[in-house]
């Protein structure tokens, strides 16, 4: 396995991130690069290489389910329980490095 | 006036990037990739066209990933083995991966690959060299030494076409990982 997987030390790239946000509600696998694009404002804009490895890796871990549904064509995703909980404590890791940011940008009156 | 020609390769794992390039600027001149060759690319006369290509391995594809490449304007132009795909998309297209990590993924995957059949050739050469070893000294009849040497020269040839890819990949992995 690649050295520096994030996934594996309980961290979300930045992809991972945003598919596991937009997972929250289901979604066809095609919507998704879609609804991360309008989310940002197109700043993010997922390839669809990464896009795939990254779905396969979501659900290899766990984080994300293939959901059973009448259109077989298309598949189906949503996150997990277990995907939720990573994305909270992401979330927080996040908002920690953001109040660290601005703690020392504002003592430095920037 | 001749509807196809044929390139060569320097070699997916050495060249990815200059192959890809050139085959852009055979597009420009009115060549267009049409599909894989023995060492090389077939390209057939079309109009010229202004796009770029990009080479992607994943074994297995399925449709929703000739799906998600279609969905960001990549069309597909040709495949090996269901492995190894080729896409195109008109220049200034957004690049099929679009963060390092999955990149690196897809080169550790083609490492991976490559290291095992270099380590299962390396061990055949050295059993097919002991052979012949064994051969000279009169363990075994000569016929045996010359079919074993014949079989070990054929094991380092697919070794040689198997680690040097294997060392390039490991190069460019650490070039990404660099940063």
């Amino acid at each position: 396995m690649p050295r520096n997987d994030s996934l594996e030390m309980g961290e979300l790239t930045d992809t991972s991130f945003y598919i596991l946000l937009s997972l929250v509600d289901a979604k066809h696998g095609y919507l998704i690069m879609k609804s991360i694009e309008s989310m940002t404002d197109n700043r993010l804009s997922i390839g669809p290489a990464s896009m795939y490895t990254s779905i396969k890796k979501l659900l290899s871990a766990g984080l994300i389910q293939l959901l059973k549904d009448e259109d077989e064509k298309r598949k189906t995703y949503v996150a997990t329980e277990k995907g939720i909980q990573l994305l909270r404590k992401d979330v927080e890791r996040r908002r920690e490095m953001v109040r660290h940011a601005e703690e020392i940008l504002k003592n430095r009156g920037v | 006036m001749e509807e196809t020609k044929f390139i060569f390769s320097g070699g997916l794992a050495f060249s990815e990037e200059r192959d890809m390039m050139k085959l852009s600027a055979y597009a420009k001149k009115g060549w267009a990739l049409e599909s894989f060759a023995p060492l090389g690319y077939k390209l057939r006369r079309s109009d010229p066209q202004n796009i770029i290509y990009s080479i992607d391995y994943q074994k297995g594809a399925d449709d929703e990933y000739f799906e998600f490449f279609e969905a960001a304007e990549w069309k597909h132009v040709c495949s090996i083995g269901n492995e190894i795909h080729v896409f195109s998309a008109p220049e200034g297209t957004k690049p099929i991966y679009s963060d390092k990590s999955t990149e690196i993924e897809k080169y550790e995957r083609e490492k991976k690959q490559m290291g095992k059949s270099a380590l299962a050739f390396l061990i055949f050469t050295v059993l097919f060299i002991l052979l012949k070893v064994m051969s000279l000294t009169g363990w075994l009849p000569r016929a045996a030494g010359i079919i074993s040497l014949i079989l070990g020269i054929v094991s380092l040839i697919i070794l040689v076409f198997s680690g040097l890819p294997y060392l390039a990949y490991q190069y460019r992995l650490s070039q990404l990982r660099k940063l």
